[in-house]
């Protein structure tokens, strides 16, 4: 199953580790690397699944979550936090902004594409 | 005799033999008591019978009046004056003493020669107690801590103690007579606290400076009317106090969210590159780029397993400053134990199957309901699951939960057992410390951050329940995490 999967990530390893996975999967990837080329990005083409970091230079996480999630035509992408805020009350924080859902960093390489796929298939579901 | 004319003076003198209310008394110079009344009778409570012509009246004074010479004196005293007056403590038949206020006058005859003296005394003691007493609730007054204010019901000033004089600075004779309002800043005037409640008001000083006091009113019935008593209390200390401690405490709270934010920054930013490490370590590992050779694959299962270590410790370190800020969140409800038990196997078979060991998850019955917080009881039952897969090389893993009823205390039992290395007698009470990891006597060492059952420990002590160890060394382990609960 080939979707398309856009990942907003300020830092480049990370980007260039879950690019890395999911295309290893056969999953075609877009980047963004700020929350206002997200935007643009979003514009141009419709993804399936948007993973987002929380702490990105210009609109974080929780800016882009609202944005998406009170936008008609974005809201109903299935969007995941992959973030490496993993304190107590972070999850809930990002689940009560809009975010679908949440993995905390680090990612287990072998789980990850699999946890990913999950959102997509409750998606087709 | 004294009396000679029989009618009239033969009528006093009945009238004083019958008196009740004065004892007296006649003796004649060396003290014999020739006269005794009514009054003496009761008072000093000797019957005439025991007395006349028998007793001194030297007697009836007390020893250390008489060693001080008293009674002399009141004999010199009477002769030279005419009479002796004062206060006198006498002794009564019963041992009893009395202060009486007593009158000594010489007796003389028709040719003024002395014969004796007549002595007359009335009981003061209750009045005298009374005005001890009285004396005693003015110094009450006097010196209490509180500075007291007694106003009329125009709110004129009647009384004050010394307190006050002390506290706002006026003497005595310029607060009597002038409105107590004068007291209190002028903002303040207006305000009267309720009879019997207290009010913070603002002090006013004669030199015009200002200080926080707390008054109550009480109202004092007496002789002339209803009046108001005011108690001040000057609180400048209590105040700085009040105003220290929520400085502290603002303190205190700034001091938790810095190191609140210190924690969440330092877990953030250990991730990070922890997400790197271990995420670039797991493609090689999968094989994504290309196959491996086995040194490579040796030495990044090593990286692997430190980055691992790594994470389980920068998770328990979270985990436990959560727990011991005392912070944590428990939602307890009803858990429905066999999805927990379930949810658990699921995560957990593979790790033990790799290692070639079976698994088993039995819930008896499998309806079984606890109340308790699920995320923290699924984290302990993870914790002491994942312990025990890890020490065991061969053989089985279990988790088994069952619940007994016993006087009304409901207990669920969650037991994990294991076939494994087993645990000495001696190290067992070390066991849930923190940082405490013991030589399984495995080949390879175990990697953990020696905080799993400690932190175990905690997370059971806040569900209310405890963890309980059987074990043999080289034979096993058996943890059980126990909660009771009250049944109505």
């Amino acid at each position: 199953m080939s979707t398309r999967i856009l990942i907003i990530e300020d830092n480049p390893t990370h980007l260039e580790l879950m690019t890395y996975l999911l295309s290893a999967y056969g999953h075609s990837v877009g980047a963004a690397e700020s929350g206002s080329r997200a935007l643009d990005a979003l514009n141009r083409e419709r993804p399936d699944l948007i993973l987002c970091d929380v702490q990105l230079p210009d609109i974080d996480g929780f800016g882009i979550a609202r944005r998406l999630k009170s936008h008609p035509e974005f809201r109903s992408i299935p969007l995941v936090a992959v973030t490496a805020l993993a304190m107590a009350g972070d999850c809930d924080r990002l689940i009560a902004a809009g975010f679908d859902g949440y993995l905390s960093k680090p990612i287990d390489p072998e789980k990850f594409v699999q946890q990913m796929e999950l959102f997509l298939t409750n998606r087709c579901r | 005799m004294l009396v000679r004319s029989p009618d009239a003076l033969g009528f006093i003198v009945e009238f004083l033999q019958s008196s009740t209310e004065y004892a007296l008394i006649a003796k004649d110079l060396d003290g014999t008591i020739l006269l005794w009344n009514e009054g003496a009778r009761r008072f000093y409570g000797y019957e005439p019978g025991e007395i006349l012509g028998k007793v001194r009246s030297d007697t009836l004074h007390t020893p250390e009046d008489t060693a001080a010479g008293l009674p002399v004196r009141m004999m010199t005293e009477a002769l030279q004056c005419g009479k002796w007056e004062g206060l006198v403590t006498w002794v009564r038949r019963n041992g009893q003493r009395s202060v009486a206020r007593t009158v000594l006058t010489p007796r003389l005859d028709a040719y003024r020669r002395h014969t004796g003296y007549l002595l007359i005394s009335k009981d003061v003691t209750d009045e005298r107690s009374a005005i001890q007493a009285e004396d005693k609730f003015r110094d009450l007054f006097e010196f209490a801590p509180d500075a007291i204010v007694v106003v009329n019901q125009e709110g004129q000033i009647v009384l004050v103690n010394s307190r006050v004089e002390k506290l706002f600075g006026y003497a005595r004779a310029e607060l009597l007579g002038e409105p107590a309002e004068m007291l209190v800043s002028e903002g303040f005037r207006h305000q009267h606290p309720p009879i019997g409640g207290g009010l913070d008001v603002v002090g006013f000083r004669k030199d015009g400076s200002e200080f926080p006091v707390e008054i109550s009113l009480s109202p004092v019935d007496t002789e002339e009317g209803i009046l108001v008593s005011i108690s001040i209390r000057d609180v400048t200390e209590r105040k700085r106090l009040e105003r220290a401690l929520k400085a502290k405490n603002l303190e205190l709270e700034n001091a938790n969210r810095a190191k609140d934010r210190f924690l969440a920054t330092m877990s953030h930013e250990l991730r990070t590159p922890l997400n790197a490490i271990l995420g670039f370590t797991g493609t090689l590992l999968m094989k994504l780029p290309g196959p491996l050779l086995p040194d490579q694959e040796r030495h990044l299962r090593t990286v692997q397993a430190s980055g691992k270590h790594l994470l389980s410790l920068i998770n328990d370190l979270r985990d436990l400053a959560r727990i011991e800020s005392g912070t944590v969140e428990l939602n307890p409800e009803p858990v429905d134990c066999r999805s927990v038990v379930e949810d658990l196997a699921a995560a957990l078979r593979p790790s033990a199957e790799a290692k070639g060991i079976a698994f088993e998850a039995v819930v008896c019955p499998p309806d079984l309901v606890v109340r308790a917080d699920r995320r923290t009881l699924s984290q302990i039952l993870l914790n002491l699951t994942n312990n025990a897969i890890k020490f065991t090389e061969r053989g089985s893993v279990s988790l088994r939960a069952n619940q007994r009823r016993e006087d009304r205390i409901l207990t669920t039992e969650f037991i994990v057992s294991d076939t494994g290395a087993g645990i000495r007698t001696e190290d067992q009470a070390k066991l849930f410390q923190a940082f405490v990891r013991l030589d399984s006597g495995q080949k390879q060492r175990q990697e953990g951050s020696g905080l799993g059952l400690y932190l175990s420990r905690k997370l059971a002590e806040l569900l209310g329940g405890r963890i309980a160890l059987q074990s043999e060394y080289g034979k096993g382990s058996t943890f059980r995490l126990i909660l009771d609960e009250a049944q109505s």
